[in-house]
């Protein structure tokens, strides 16, 4: 597949980041084995995708399709307990406020670490030929999560850290390994927003951008001719100028994500009464007749 | 029959608490404005506004003081006043620490701290406690009626209303203060988790060559005397947030992921003794017409047929919803109301389409 062995999705609040991960995940296990990870405490990808984690790191929801939860305190606790030398302090004064006070001496060292287990899950899933799938925070956290290793490299300018920054800042710039999906809605007038992430994904932080994925585009029905002809005609007049000024705006975003060099995926606006498997399986459909899968 | 208006604006302090992006800084500012055009001084501070909320409210730049926003033409009664402002946590810390410190030395060793620089701006609740901090200052100007507090997005319920008593218990504890301490001062079981704490920071100093022991050291020292002004704000912000003038509302959308985050929300904060004064989902669509009078239309057939077949999308989009709503009303603890805000059809704008939300804010 042409897509990198991570794949970070991200996005302004709002614009259905778990959904879109969601369902990407489902369309890469059509062909390969997958990893769909949430990285905050949302679990909203395990509601989306109907399994219930129950508190478990990972459940496994097809042959092919895996469901994870990374969680920052994991990873740091993992830290931790690889760095303590008294095996006799016990993991539950671990869980203490010892946390707190490390975290918050070393701030970023969450991140940092949080970054690292991304790293090694990619470089596991190349051996593995297989695929993770992240629903990331909004952009503005995920740009600050991906600009850990920067960080890191200023106060550390050379030693163990700043090997360790440097390979992963070597992981976020390889176009194999690692890629971001902005996720937009074609209504939200946070296109500008959008834009100015990729620039600084790709620019300052040289990460690849797979695509932006306009989500939530309904099928065009009417022309500006027919909007003005039914104007009379009060409410359903009014629905169907609405729907006119969607797609004018998803043309628009489409226009103007292309401009700037993204990639775009369209998935459709669903209007069903609700959002199941069938729903997920139909999104999943418009990342396999894309081109970004390969 | 007409659903009852809610009018927040009746309390003193209004918090609206939600995951991000479902426009709680729109709801918020519709609120206030709703409360100053019923003639009430209000005081909104918003966190992280869209540019064209920036732009409505007047808030371009660097507007972390209270600016005034102009009312005219909204039909505001007399004595309304709304001013708003932005959040910035950065600004606001360095201020406590301005106010707090024993002297210009104490207070430069602070900022310049390298733990510091990073606290203030990567720790998470430091934008929480720092809202708080606001909140104080804006509660203290006995002109202002009504405040209206956006808060930063949320994952869950309790890291805004936790957050001072998170920051204090990391600022002041006896251990914190212990990681700078010699190690013969360790005694008894506290003694092992400052050990613990203690043995991580020198282990990553050896590994990285960070020297970071030694500035958590000068920060924790810097931190001592200003610790009694720091916990005594925090205990206030606490009392103020839990007062019966204090109104919580949790705001959501209606698709079926907020709805369950938000029915997290409401039990966490339930179990922390904090009352949800409402539920608010934010966007909600207006009843989508039956398609009869649609049918008597003199209109071609080919564009009635898409005009029927556009009534009934939206009319599945509008089912999804409801259906949602019920859910969440079902769910909720029963003496928490629900309250419906409207979707204008597009991106709330302009200081009328704030008014038009605010005032057409209804109980379920």
């Amino acid at each position: 597949m042409a897509l990198p062995r991570l794949i970070f999705v991200t996005g302004k609040g709002g614009t259905g980041k778990s959904t879109v991960a969601a369902a990407l995940a489902t369309a890469i296990s059509r062909r390969r084995p997958v990893t769909v990870a949430d990285l905050e405490r949302r679990r909203s990808v395990a509601r989306i995708i109907g399994v219930d984690l129950n508190g478990a790191e990972s459940a496994a929801v097809t042959d092919n399709l895996e469901i994870a939860a990374l969680t920052p305190r994991a990873e740091l606790e993992a830290f931790i307990e690889g760095i303590v030398p008294l095996k006799a302090i016990s993991s539950r004064m671990l869980r203490s406020r010892t946390f707190g006070y490390v975290s918050a001496a070393l701030p970023g060292l969450e991140a940092f670490l949080m970054m690292e287990r991304l790293r090694l899950m990619a470089g596991r899933a190349a051996l593995e030929d297989r695929y993770a799938v992240i629903d990331a925070p909004a952009t503005g956290g995920a740009i600050e999560l991906l600009s850990v290793a920067r960080g890191v490299k200023r106060i550390a300018s050379r030693g163990t850290l700043n090997r360790l920054a440097g390979t992963l800042e070597e992981f976020l710039s390889d176009a194999d390994r690692f890629g971001v999906i902005l996720t937009v809605r074609p209504e939200g007038l946070a296109l500008r927003e959008t834009l100015d992430a990729a620039a600084e994904l790709r620019g300052r932080l040289g990460v690849r951008c797979i695509a932006a994925v306009l989500n939530g585009v309904a099928e065009e029905l009417f022309t500006d001719a027919e909007i003005t002809k039914v104007r009379a005609l009060g409410e359903p007049a009014r629905l169907a100028a609405r729907r006119r000024e969607g797609a004018k705006n998803a043309a628009r975003a489409r226009r103007e994500l292309e401009a700037a060099d993204l990639e775009v995926v369209e998935l459709p606006m669903l209007f069903s009464a609700a959002l199941g498997r069938e729903e997920l399986a139909t999104l999943a459909d418009s990342f396999a007749a894309g081109t970004i899968m390969g | 029959m007409k659903a009852r208006a809610f009018d927040p604006g009746a309390h003193r302090l209004v918090i609206c608490l939600g995951p991000g992006g479902v426009g709680k800084t729109t709801l918020s500012a519709a609120i206030a404005l709703n409360a100053a055009i019923r003639g009430r001084s209000v005081d909104v501070m918003t966190v992280d506004p869209a540019p064209r909320l920036l732009d409505a409210l007047g808030l371009e730049g660097e507007a972390t003081q209270p600016r005034d926003v102009a009312l005219a033409g909204l039909g505001a009664r007399r004595g309304g006043r709304l001013r708003a402002l932005k959040l910035d946590p950065k600004q606001t810390f360095d201020g406590l620490i301005e106010l707090y410190a024993p002297s210009a030395a104490a207070r430069d060793a602070i900022l310049s701290n390298r733990i510091y620089q990073n606290l203030s701006n990567a720790l998470a609740g430091v934008a929480d406690y720092m809202a708080m901090e606001r909140l104080l200052e804006l509660h203290r100007d006995a002109t202002t009626g009504v405040i209206v507090l956006d808060t930063p997005p949320a994952q869950e319920a309790i890291d805004f209303l936790d957050a001072p008593r998170r920051m204090l218990d990391l600022l002041g504890s006896r251990a914190l203060s212990l990681l700078g301490a010699s190690r013969g001062l360790l005694r008894g079981p506290l003694a092992m988790f400052d050990f613990a704490a203690r043995a991580v920071l020198a282990a990553f100093d050896r590994l990285t060559g960070l020297h970071l022991l030694a500035d958590v050291q000068a920060f924790v020292r810097g931190f001592e005397g200003m610790y009694g002004g720091f916990a005594e704000r925090a205990a206030e912000a606490q009392a103020l947030v839990r007062g019966e003038d204090s109104l919580v509302v949790v705001v959501t959308t209606a698709e079926a992921e907020r709805v369950a985050q938000a029915r997290e929300f409401v039990a966490a904060l339930e179990e922390l003794g904090f009352r949800v004064g409402a539920v608010a989902v934010n966007r909600v669509m207006a009843p989508i017409p039956g398609a009869a009078e649609l049918e008597r239309a003199e209109i071609p057939a080919a564009l009635k047929r898409k005009l029927m077949r556009n009534l009934a999308d939206f009319a599945a989009l509008k089912r999804r919803e409801s259906l949602s709503i019920e859910e969440l009303r079902e769910t909720l603890p029963l003496k928490t109301p629900l309250v419906i805000a409207p979707d204008l059809g597009r991106e709330p704008r302009t200081l009328r389409d704030l008014a038009e939300i605010g005032g057409s804010l209804r109980y379920a």
